[in-house]
């Protein structure tokens, strides 16, 4: 599904090059559930990103399902973007100024849903993760596991494909993120979506199929 | 999608307050101006437009050459309306003579009013397409003694009466019968002030000898001559035929051409330079525009700044949006959205504020301007106005906020770069370089006003009352009269003359010979004819010579000099010299300081001075100073009630005509200077709100200072200096702008006002020290806070 070729990320400092990612090459198939780790600074969060298209790889081919994506025009990435990816972030990222519901809703209105459809596709995944009371809370009124909570259903409702998560659990206590690792067994399970995420945790990555070492920008 | 920008711009208004505030008063000050100065070029462009022959109608205007220099007035002769009737009559649809707009008193019955109307030609109303309450357009002015009122006069006349019909006595001289009612012309028409219109054949009946001299007389320049021209004639094509007519058929040297000046170009366009059409009030229009340009610029500029500064705090709602899958576009349509939100809570603001200070804006700029809550258009000029400051305002904070890079902001590495701030002080610079030169250009309008208030006129206005001598009981009693008001022991002295102080009604003499004149020399003089107390009436000051006097039976072929005259005749001592005039021979027996009788900002016409019973306009009575005006006013109603009871008792104090030349100037100050107020005040607000955001910013930097030593002076002088030396650039640009704009503006003013420096110096100090003011209570709020507290937020 995924093909990483040759991948390399460099950031300019000052006269020279900070070498993030080294020549990497991976290939991730569909369905799976796959955990990158490896030490601070390693390069696997710029890999998520790449992954996520939120950056652009200095070098080397990334192929999404056979299509060569560094050579999309930027209307296709952005609608894989939409229609594939979906991101969970450590600090879950909600938007503040929106409740849960509009939180959920905001990628329905980017992939131009009408109205009825967004309607019925966030109740059900507030339904799926017993957020219903919850709808008209604001990010803010939440503790971290629940903002996690939406920050997935906000991530799983426009039926991606793919779920990159950078660290879900980071800011969690070990019972929440218990909880959140196996709602992420279960969307693999039971969704068939890929999931990717990065992790420092040991017990978390048991969760999946797959580790990917990452040290120095190299993948072990 | 739409909804959900609004809900977001709503919260987010809601959560700043401050910052709302800001925004909000900042742009609707601004929208409320610009609406303010929109309705008032609307006006000024529309002026007019209520005939419906707009297009068509022009008046006929003549120029004269004298010594080189081609004046352009609109005084012609009686028997060109004949001449272009018979030999242009395919171009013109009608030709219509008419007097100047006089004052006239008319009564009904006891009840006597002052009125200014005017004398015209029967196809008049159907050219100007009077709107008729009673009587007929084409045939309402046909009789010699009828008359048609205005709506408002008529009301006034007879109350609610249909007024057709009816016999009403004009100067004390005609009965005439009204024979229509129009409805009132607006404001905005150069007709509107006609209470009145009669037949011009009643005009010459009236007016005496000269008048039935003037019907063949193609050199009795007394009158004025509208036209409406044929569907499809161009108006420059017949002035270019009929340019000559007047020199075809008459002796006059000085070049008489005729040219049509069409009505869309009497309000803004009524200037002429040496013969050229040189523009006029239009350079208000493009002033005032600028500036309501120009302060609605200020409140997009602190929207643009103050979002562009909080961009921090959007930023992160920028990275996930990106990351949830939104386009650049459709962020940019978001930010756009709630700009538009906010100049739509200002637009409605603005509206009020216009609301509420039309009336306050009429007054000021003489006008009587309505909002047209009923057009569609207006609305649809709204809904233009709000889209265009939504995207002026909000297009940059959109495009700005819009490029983040979402990986930087949600990795927590977003940091605003050193020059990130560098379009905000430009900005910054710009608000305050408008404020500075608005606020000069104000000081020194104010400063030409006073400083020609302050130029002597050459005589005293102090006590002087002016009273028109327009029923036929006035003349005839000088004598008795003047005896009779320095009776009641409150004159000082009367006089008549054929002009006012304030007003020169009459030119000549191009035709005068004296010693020493070269043969092609045509000058045109001021031409007034007065009795043997006008100059010790006005106080006129004697420079060589002596004045009028009863004592010399030969002061009858008397002629006084003012001083300009003398110079340009070329006469060092001219006394005693003889001048030619006509037939007449005159003896200069003195010469008199210039009178400033026409524009205070001019160099005084060269005038000549005789005596003259006969030509009166006006009366001149001088009070005695230490009186009060009240009881001198009332003791001289008394009198004039016996020499003219048919008439009601009218004067002007020649101290308020003086004053009303300045009214063009006084109104532009005021004006201008209100902008000027509103451009520093949103300016100002715009800083208050930078301020407190950089406060906000380098809270920490501040706590790490003070721990460190810093005292609270030195963090004070930190964070306000940034903003002094951004006014203080500001200054620098603005000076040279506004000494150059105002250089230029004196210009027009042959007696003008010294630029001072101090003015610039002031201007530039004031605004420092508002700057500083505003930006320290921010500034002394940031550096008392506890660096204990202020660190621990961290």
């Amino acid at each position: 599904m995924i093909q990483l070729r040759h991948i390399s990320k460099h950031y300019p400092v000052g006269f020279g090059k900070n070498e993030i990612l080294k020549d990497v090459d991976l290939t991730i198939f569909e369905g799976e559930f796959v955990s990158i780790m490896g030490p601070s600074g390693s390069g696997k969060s710029t890999l998520l990103h790449i992954l996520g298209l939120l950056e652009e790889p200095s070098s080397g081919d990334y192929l999404f399902e056979g299509e060569l994506v560094n050579k999309m025009n930027e209307k296709k990435r952005t609608q894989l973007h939409r229609g594939s990816i979906g991101f969970v972030f450590q600090a879950y990222h909600l938007i503040d100024e929106l409740t849960v519901y509009e939180n959920i809703e905001t990628p329905l209105l980017y992939k131009n849903i009408p109205g009825a459809e967004r309607k019925s596709r966030v109740a059900d995944v507030l339904d799926r993760f017993n957020m219903v009371a919850k709808k008209d809370l604001f990010p803010n009124q939440l503790s971290g596991g629940q903002q996690q909570l939406v920050g997935i259903a906000r991530a799983i409702v426009a039926e991606p494909r793919v779920i990159l998560a950078d660290e879900p659990t980071g800011n969690l206590h070990s019972d929440q993120a218990r909880v959140i690792m196996q709602l992420f067994k279960h969307l693999n399970e039971t969704d068939k979506i890929t999931i990717i995420q990065v992790t420092h945790s040991e017990q978390n990555a048991a969760f999946g199929h797959r580790v990917i070492e990452i040290r120095d920008g190299k993948i072990q | 999608m739409f909804r959900n920008y609004l809900k977001i711009a709503w919260r987010n208004l809601h959560r700043s307050k401050a910052y709302a505030l800001i925004n909000i008063t900042g742009l609707s000050a601004g929208m409320a101006v610009a609406m303010l100065i929109g309705l008032w070029i609307w006006d000024e462009v529309s002026y007019n437009k209520y005939h419906q022959h707009y297009d068509r109608i022009v008046q006929i205007m003549r120029q004269a050459t004298f010594q080189g220099v081609t004046g352009t007035g609109q005084a012609v002769p009686i028997p060109l309306a004949d001449y272009l009737r018979t030999h242009y009559g395919s171009d013109f649809k009608s030709v219509v003579t008419s007097s100047w707009t006089l004052e006239n008193i008319i009564a009904a019955g006891d009840n006597k009013l002052t009125s200014t109307g005017i004398y015209m030609e029967p196809q008049a109303p159907e050219m100007l397409s009077l709107q008729m309450l009673e009587g007929s357009r084409k045939t309402a002015l046909q009789d010699v003694n009828t008359i048609l009122l205005s709506a408002s006069l008529a009301r006034s006349l007879f109350g609610g009466q249909p007024a057709t019909g009816k016999i009403v006595k004009l100067n004390n001289k005609t009965d005439v019968r009204v024979s229509g009612v129009y409805a009132d012309i607006p404001h905005n028409s150069s007709f509107s002030d006609l209470a009145f219109i009669a037949p011009f054949s009643q005009y010459l009946a009236t007016s005496g000898d000269w008048a039935k001299h003037a019907v063949t007389d193609w050199n009795e320049y007394s009158f004025q001559m509208f036209a409406e021209l044929n569907p499809q004639v161009d108006a420059q094509k017949v002035s270019g035929k009929i340019q000559s007519v007047i020199k075809d058929n008459s002796a006059d040297e000085s070049n008489p051409m005729l040219l049509l000046h069409p009505m869309r170009k009497w309000k803004l366009y009524s200037e002429f330079q040496n013969g050229i059409n040189t523009g006029g009030d239009i350079r208000f229009v493009w002033l005032f525009g600028l500036i309501g340009v120009f302060v609605l610029l200020l409140g997009c500029i602190n929207f643009m700044n103050l979002s562009t500064a909080r961009a921090a705090r959007r930023a992160r709602e920028v990275g996930i949006r990106k990351a949830i899958g939104s386009a650049k576009e459709q962020l940019v349509g978001q930010f756009l959205s709630e700009s538009l939100l906010v100049v739509a809570i200002g637009f409605c603001i603005a509206l009020l504020l216009t609301m509420l200070f039309l009336p306050w804006f009429n007054n000021v700029a003489d006008k009587q301007i309505a909002l047209p809550w009923g057009s569609v258009s207006f609305w649809l000029l709204c809904a233009g106005f709000m889209l265009v400051t939504g995207v002026l305002a909000g297009s940059y904070p959109a495009f700005y906020l819009s490029a983040f890079q979402p990986v930087k902001v949600l990795k927590g590495t977003f940091r605003a770069g050193r020059f990130a701030a560098m379009p905000r002080k430009v900005l910054v610079i710009v608000q305050f370089a408008v404020s500075v030169i608005l606020i000069i250009g104000t000081v020194i309008i104010f400063q030409q006003i006073q400083y020609t208030k302050h130029r002597a006129i050459g005589y005293s206005r102090d006590g002087l009352i002016t009273i028109p001598m327009n029923t036929p009981d006035l003349f005839g009693h000088y004598d008795a009269l003047q005896k009779d008001l320095q009776a009641t022991g409150m004159v000082e002295n009367m006089a008549e003359s054929s002009s006012p102080t304030t007003q020169l009604f009459s030119r000549g003499g191009e035709n005068m010979k004296w010693r020493g004149k070269r043969e092609e020399e045509k000058i045109l003089f001021g031409n007034i004819a007065c009795t043997h107390d006008f100059g010790a009436t006005i106080g006129w000051q004697i420079l060589a010579g002596r004045d009028f006097s009863r004592e010399y039976a030969t002061d009858s072929s008397a002629m006084i000099l003012n001083a300009s005259a003398a110079t340009v005749m070329g006469l060092k001592d001219p006394v005693g010299e003889k001048i030619q005039w006509g037939k007449h021979q005159y003896t200069v027996i003195g010469v008199v300081k210039d009178l400033l009788m026409e524009s205070p900002f001019a160099t005084a016409m060269p005038t000549v001075f005789r005596l003259n019973y006969d030509w009166a306009n006006v009366i001149t009575v001088k009070i005695k100073p230490g009186r009060d005006n009240r009881a001198a006013l009332d003791k001289i109603a008394a009198v004039f009630k016996k020499y003219n009871p048919g008439s009601p008792f009218n004067y002007k104090f020649n101290d308020q005509e003086y004053g009303k030349k300045f009214m063009a100037e006084e109104r532009i100050g005021k004006l201008a200077g209100c902008f000027a107020i509103l451009a520093i005040l949103i300016s100002c607000l715009g800083i208050f709100g930078l301020a407190s955001f950089t406060a906000e910013q380098r809270i920490k930097e501040i706590g790490v200072r003070k721990v460190l030593g810093a005292t609270v002076l030195s963090i004070w002088a930190l964070l306000s200096g940034d903003f002094l030396k951004l006014v203080f650039i500001a200054f620098l640009l603005a000076a040279p702008a506004a000494y150059y704009g105002m250089q230029h503006w004196l210009q027009q003013y042959e007696y003008r006002t010294p630029i001072h420096w101090w003015i610039f110096m002031a201007t530039g100090g004031a605004a420092l020290g508002i700057t500083l003011t505003v930006v320290s209570y921010q500034a002394i709020k940031a550096a008392v806070i506890n660096p204990v507290k202020s660190l621990r937020t961290e």
